[in-house]
């Protein structure tokens, strides 16, 4: 079944960054005018409100894991020697873990003040 | 089977390879989403990993310790231009594609917008390539356009 | 009538390096397909043309090529509705080239007969000593009808974008044949099935860009059909549990099925 669950995550993570990366888009040119939105004051207002923080970290992990997930079933299409698929799988795990690590520390960060 | 060391035996495999994905020349034009999707999805992933890089200069980047006014205003130096604006609006364009495109899949790969299967008679026309997917792709299309317009609007506010 | 310009692959990977295309002059004749111009070609200009074909009538598969970027089948493919100057005929893609036109079909075969495609069923002594018919109802039917018009020509398998990179996915041929079985209201073997197609380099790795259905001679429309199955890979649950009963042959009316 191991397969059918990643594609799940797939599936899941698809729709959630649908909706998430539109209310992003929302409050970054709608909500407030783009130079409204990119200010520094604005932006850490924003972080200082724990919901939207963690709307963000949410926002981040959810496009990170569709991108990562899906250039990994590229690769393994491209290629399917025995130590190829083991590192695109090892390299998937690790580029998630890393871009969402360096992330979340600008998140916290930003959080902290 | 060739054997392996005949002279053509590595053209004779006759894959078509990474160009198979790419062109999809001659092909239909579910075909031609599957490889927009697939060149939109790299293409955001990639912008993606930039965005988390330049976000991070509002704390300093990756050496900073907290919110900086210094980091934030450089990395605005390098990105608020025309140019950097119009990267944005490229990128709504195949986000807003990617998106809606990836919904048409979800609903086509659980059989929702599909026919069902049943008695055929010829000129055999595809029930899963029927008329209510390939709407789907055109407003998706119709869509990113419309979004990308738009952000162009808001982004180049001051200009226009 | 005037004569057209007929391109031809060739290739014998046992004496050349790369391919080359050489080029025949046809007369047109009224209703004239793809293989009639290239019989000709091997018949009057050209007796060393490779070419594999047998019914002539769209029912054995043998004709599959790739005419003018496309791959189609030569006795199915009239050499007026191509419409361009030029006809160009060459092998399948995705297939090992045998010489000319003529692909081997070997590996398409052997991942058609890794799905399964028979009915199987727990009773062991009535497959071996079989009492009479298993029935189905016309509704059941519907179900399967048009997967089973596969003619096994591989035009599916050499359209797939996915076929051309990966050699361990079955292909759009062998997936909707095995959809085909695991729909089939006798077959009990759900479970083994679905195991078999929920791998790395099963089912999942089909996006439905739809080039299969798009090119299938016989309205197969596989991509349907492997969309349908991925409902129950997901969901993991076999449409049938064996020993779920079946309509035979002396029971008045057809079982209640779920």
């Amino acid at each position: 079944m191991r397969e059918s669950r990643l594609m799940l995550v797939q599936y899941v993570t698809a729709v959630l960054a649908v909706f998430l990366v539109s209310i992003h888009l929302f409050m970054q040119g709608v909500l407030n005018t783009y130079d409204t939105a990119i200010s520094f004051n604005n932006i850490l207002s924003v972080y200082q409100n724990g919901l939207y923080a963690t709307f963000l970290e949410a926002l981040l992990v959810v496009t990170l894991v569709h991108g990562f997930d899906g250039v990994r079933v590229i690769l393994h299409e491209w290629r399917q020697t025995a130590p190829w698929s083991r590192w695109v799988d090892i390299g998937t795990i690790l580029a998630i873990v890393i871009s969402v690590g360096y992330g979340t520390r600008t998140v916290i960060l930003a959080v902290l003040g | 089977m060739l054997s392996s060391t005949s002279k053509g035996a590595e053209r004779a495999k006759n894959k078509r390879g990474i160009r198979g994905w790419i062109n999809p020349y001659h092909y239909n034009l579910e075909r031609w989403a599957y490889m927009f999707q697939r060149v939109t999805g790299v293409a955001i992933l990639l912008y993606l990993l930039g965005h988390l890089g330049d976000t991070s200069f509002f704390v300093g980047g990756p050496t900073g310790t907290g919110p900086s006014p210094s980091g934030w205003s450089f990395i605005g130096s390098i990105f608020e231009n025309p140019f950097g604006h119009l990267i944005l609006v490229l990128l709504v364009l195949v986000l807003f594609f990617h998106g809606m495109n990836g919904i048409r899949l979800i609903l086509a790969e659980f059989g929702l917008i599909l026919k069902k299967p049943g008695a055929i008679e010829y000129p055999y026309e595809a029930k899963s390539l029927g008329l209510g997917q390939k709407y789907l792709f055109w407003l998706g299309l119709t869509v990113a356009v419309i979004g990308a317009v738009w952000a162009f609007m808001i982004i180049f506010e001051g200009w226009l | 009538m005037t004569d057209f310009r007929l391109q031809v692959q060739r290739f014998n990977p046992t004496t050349d390096e790369e391919p080359k295309m050489v080029e025949y002059s046809v007369p047109r004749r009224e209703g004239m397909t793809v293989l009639d111009a290239l019989l000709y070609a091997r018949d009057y200009l050209d007796h060393s043309i490779a070419v594999r074909f047998s019914c002539r009538q769209a029912s054995c598969g043998s004709c599959g090529m790739k005419i003018n970027g496309r791959p189609r089948l030569a006795c199915y493919t009239q050499v007026e509705e191509l419409g361009d100057e030029k006809v160009v005929a060459q092998p399948m893609d995705n297939f090992e080239i045998i010489k000319d036109l003529v692909t081997d079909l070997e590996s398409f075969f052997s991942k058609h007969r890794e799905v399964m495609p028979y009915l199987i069923r727990s009773d062991s002594h009535e497959i071996d000593h079989p009492s009479g018919e298993y029935l189905m109802k016309p509704e059941e039917l519907d179900k399967v009808l048009q997967f089973t018009y596969c003619i096994k020509c591989g035009l599916c398998t050499s359209s797939c974008p996915t076929v051309g990179t990966d050699s361990l996915f079955p292909g759009p041929q062998a997936l909707a044949q095995g959809y085909r079985y695991l729909t089939d209201e006798r077959d009990e073997g759900g479970k083994r099935r679905l195991e078999a197609l929920d791998t790395a380099h099963g089912v999942w790795r089909c996006h439905f860009a739809g080039s299969c259905s798009a090119v299938c001679p016989k309205g197969v429309d596989p991509a349907l059909g492997i969309q349908l199955l991925k409902r129950h890979v997901l969901g993991g649950k076999a449409p049938r549990e064996e020993g779920a009963p079946v309509w035979r042959q002396d029971a008045a009316e057809a079982p209640a099925q779920k």
